[in-house]
């Protein structure tokens, strides 16, 4: 960026009680950092996320949103990763037509006990939306 | 509604949370917030004294709701649920913000860490603002278990549900128990004969009070959900109507001889597995003993335990019976599990000869006899003539064709190997999709003996943990209709994947059964009208959380 104050995205990260929230604790008593601006919300199964959600994070002036469930074959709730992963495309195709980059919002996959995947898909994710810069939704932008 | 009165209690974790995160500064600025009547920073609020505390401050300032920020709810998620209970507070109105694992543990850096746990404790005071309540209520449950399948895995699971007291149903839809391992020849490892195995578990079975066996029966209709199933039992032209609690499914498996696969036919000296272990029941089948026999295996299935060990197993009882030449040709040869790698080393010790390929050999019949031409890897990639009498196939292991009507019956589906699909196959191994249905042995995985016979255990005493009490707590109505908004589109009940829907004809709505729903909150994203309403997350409170952003 010009004004040479460093860009720090803000990363919505939908996590599925059953895998990634889970990682995200075994990332601590790993003690693997990872970025500060990823903003964990806690949700009983990524089936849960909506469209709206996703769509409401980029409203709010979030520069990502990533949604992590586990890994496909093994949903608590059989089909919610399967479900969350077309609400994404979903989510991406309406962001493109308004101009905004689908690459902003992805989805993920993780076991529990997968500390070190969480901790790295949030620092690709970070890399990744630095790249694309500040979203042209944000508020204050 | 009253006014709504936060209380925001901030554990330091002794010294692990305060040491990168400035507890002050938050209390400071947590104060301001609308609705948030008290923060309160505690040392190690999981110790009771802290939690004595806790207690005292919600009764004492009047907090109606709660919200404490330590720990990864994972850990003390419950006992601080207790915690609000006790002091006489609804379970639910409570949100834990993570400000351990998720952020004290992984931000070094103060500010920013400070920053986040700011924001991670405004979440969990927006959602819990509009937390509603969700009672609790404890339903009476059936102590029976219907236990369909007679094989050893049914009657294993039946002898250990009788030993922990509980009345068993067992039905079978042959007219004698036993299942697949009457046609075993030998159980090696085990050192037992499969009849003194069966003969033990028989008597067990028919000895025991506890144990209803109802051959020649099978499933006819199933109603209801967890702990009041209402099952119809079809035996001759009688039909028994019986209510259970839980049911578990010892189905077993099926094989089949896949000719697209191997590119011919059966007959003239090629058989399958079963068709050899039918011979080596009743040897009067044999007419000619074998000078030479062929095993092929790894063809319709990789590292099929099942294939490998009955392979090992016969190959085995054919050196030691008849002292017959025997090749195995395989790609490759994994055994795992108690004593195969010893079986393994004993079948080769006896002079069996394994060949392993990359590309499937060429079968060529010639005067009754087989010969196979194969590349054998570990012989410097030579191509090796052999000849033989016998040759024998793998055959794909399936479920039990009795699925396709079980499935519409029980709603529940076939995973990624074709076999059951469990829950969560590392967490509920042995449960269903459908809570109160569980799986046992090889309806579900690929298992041997010895591990089939433990997953029988392991459904028994998971059935056992569910309705040994009689009594079942339950959530009521913590995922909700709003019937002026249901427009019976039924999607809901095509998406639950736990077959908790129902539709209530009276309200012209959906209706959510609460003992069997698991709360993953599909319905609420699914529905068009937006008319379920999950209460622990609600769509206002994923909206308010966003709001931080």
């Amino acid at each position: 960026m010009t004004t040479g104050v460093e860009f720090l995205p803000c990363i919505v990260a939908f996590c599925c009680v059953h895998s990634a929230y889970q990682a995200a604790d075994a990332a601590g008593r790993m003690r693997i950092p990872y970025p500060e601006n990823i903003i964990v919300v806690h949700i009983p199964c990524a089936g849960r996320v909506d469209t709206l959600h996703i769509l409401r994070a980029f409203e709010n002036g979030a520069d990502g949103v990533v949604i992590l469930a586990c890994h496909e074959g093994a949903c608590h709730h059989i089909l919610g990763n399967i479900m969350a992963k077309e609400r994404v495309e979903r989510a991406n195709a309406l962001l493109r037509e308004i101009g905004v980059d689908g690459r902003r919002v992805e989805m993920q996959t993780c076991a529990p006990n997968d500390g070190s995947r969480f901790a790295r898909v949030c620092h690709e994710l970070e890399e990744k939306i630095k790249e694309l810069g500040p979203s042209p939704l944000r508020k204050h932008a | 509604m009253d006014e709504v009165k936060i209380g925001v209690f901030i554990c330091n974790c002794g010294d692990t949370i305060s040491k990168s995160v400035d507890l002050l500064d938050i209390r400071a600025r947590l104060e301001k917030l609308a609705d948030v009547a008290l923060v309160s920073i505690g040392h190690d609020l999981c110790s009771p004294q802290a939690q004595q505390a806790i207690r005292k401050d919600i009764i004492d300032n009047g907090i109606n709701r709660v919200v404490i920020a330590a720990c990864s709810p994972q850990l003390y998620g419950d006992a601080l649920a207790n915690l609000v209970e006790k002091a006489g507070l609804n379970r639910h109105l409570l949100s834990v913000a993570n400000i351990r694992e998720q952020c004290s543990w992984v931000h070094p850096d103060k500010d920013k860490a400070t920053k986040k746990a700011m924001v991670q404790i405004r979440m969990a005071v927006d959602k819990v603002r509009l937390q509603d309540v969700v009672e609790q209520a404890e339903v009476e449950v059936y102590k029976d278990v219907l236990v369909i399948g007679g094989g050893i895995v049914g009657m294993e699971v039946a002898i250990e549900l009788s030993n922990l007291n509980l009345r068993t149903t067992l039905i079978e839809k042959e007219a004698n128990l036993g299942g697949r391992l009457k046609q075993f020849a030998a159980l090696y490892p085990l050192q037992v004969t499969p009849e003194e195995m069966l003969t033990s578990r028989l008597k067990q079975v028919t000895g025991s009070e506890n144990i209803d066996v109802l051959t020649s029966a099978g499933l006819k209709d199933l109603s209801g959900e967890v702990g009041n199933f209402t099952a119809k039992i079809r035996k001759g032209n009688k039909e028994i109507s019986r209510n259970f609690g839980a049911i578990i499914l010892a189905t077993g498996y099926e094989t089949l001889f896949l000719d697209k696969v191997y590119g011919f036919e059966l007959g003239n000296n090629i058989i399958t597995q079963s068709q050899l272990e039918g011979m080596l029941k009743s040897p009067g089948e044999i007419k000619k003993i074998p000078q030479s026999v062929g095993f092929v295996f790894d063809i319709c299935d990789e590292h099929s335990r099942i294939s490998t060990l009955s392979t090992l197993r016969n190959a085995l009882v054919i050196k030691e019976r008849f002292g017959s030449e025997v090749y195995v040709l395989c790609r490759n040869l994994q055994v795992d599990g108690a004593g195969l790698e010893k079986l393994y080393q004993d079948v080769r010790n006896k002079g069996v000869i394994f060949f392993k390929f990359e590309r499937f050999p060429k079968i060529l019949r010639e005067n009754g006899k087989i010969n196979i031409q194969v590349e054998d890897l570990s012989m410097a990639r030579e191509q090796v003539m052999l000849s033989c009498n016998l040759l024998v196939v793998e055959e794909k292991v399936v479920p039990h064709q009795d699925f396709a009507t079980l499935e519409s019956m029980l709603n529940i589906g076939l995973g990624p190997r074709d076999f059951y699909q469990e829950d969560n196959v590392h967490l509920y191994p042995t449960s269903s999709t459908k809570s109160g249905i569980f799986f046992a042995g090889n309806c579900h995985q690929d298992l041997d003996l010895g591990r089939a016979l433990t997953d029988a255990s392991n459904a028994a005493s998971e059935a056992y943990q569910l309705i040994s009490s009689g009594k079942m707590r339950v959530e009521v109505e913590r995922v909700v209709v709003d019937p002026d908004k249901c427009a019976l589109c039924l999607t809901c009940l095509r998406f639950c994947p736990h077959d908790a829907i129902r539709i209530d004809y009276e309200k012209k709505a959906a209706h959510i059964l609460d003992l069997a729903c698991q709360g993953c909150g599909i319905c609420a994203a699914v529905c068009p009208a937006k008319a379920i309403k999950f209460k622990d997350w609600s769509d206002d409170q994923i909206l308010a959380e966003l709001e931080v952003v």
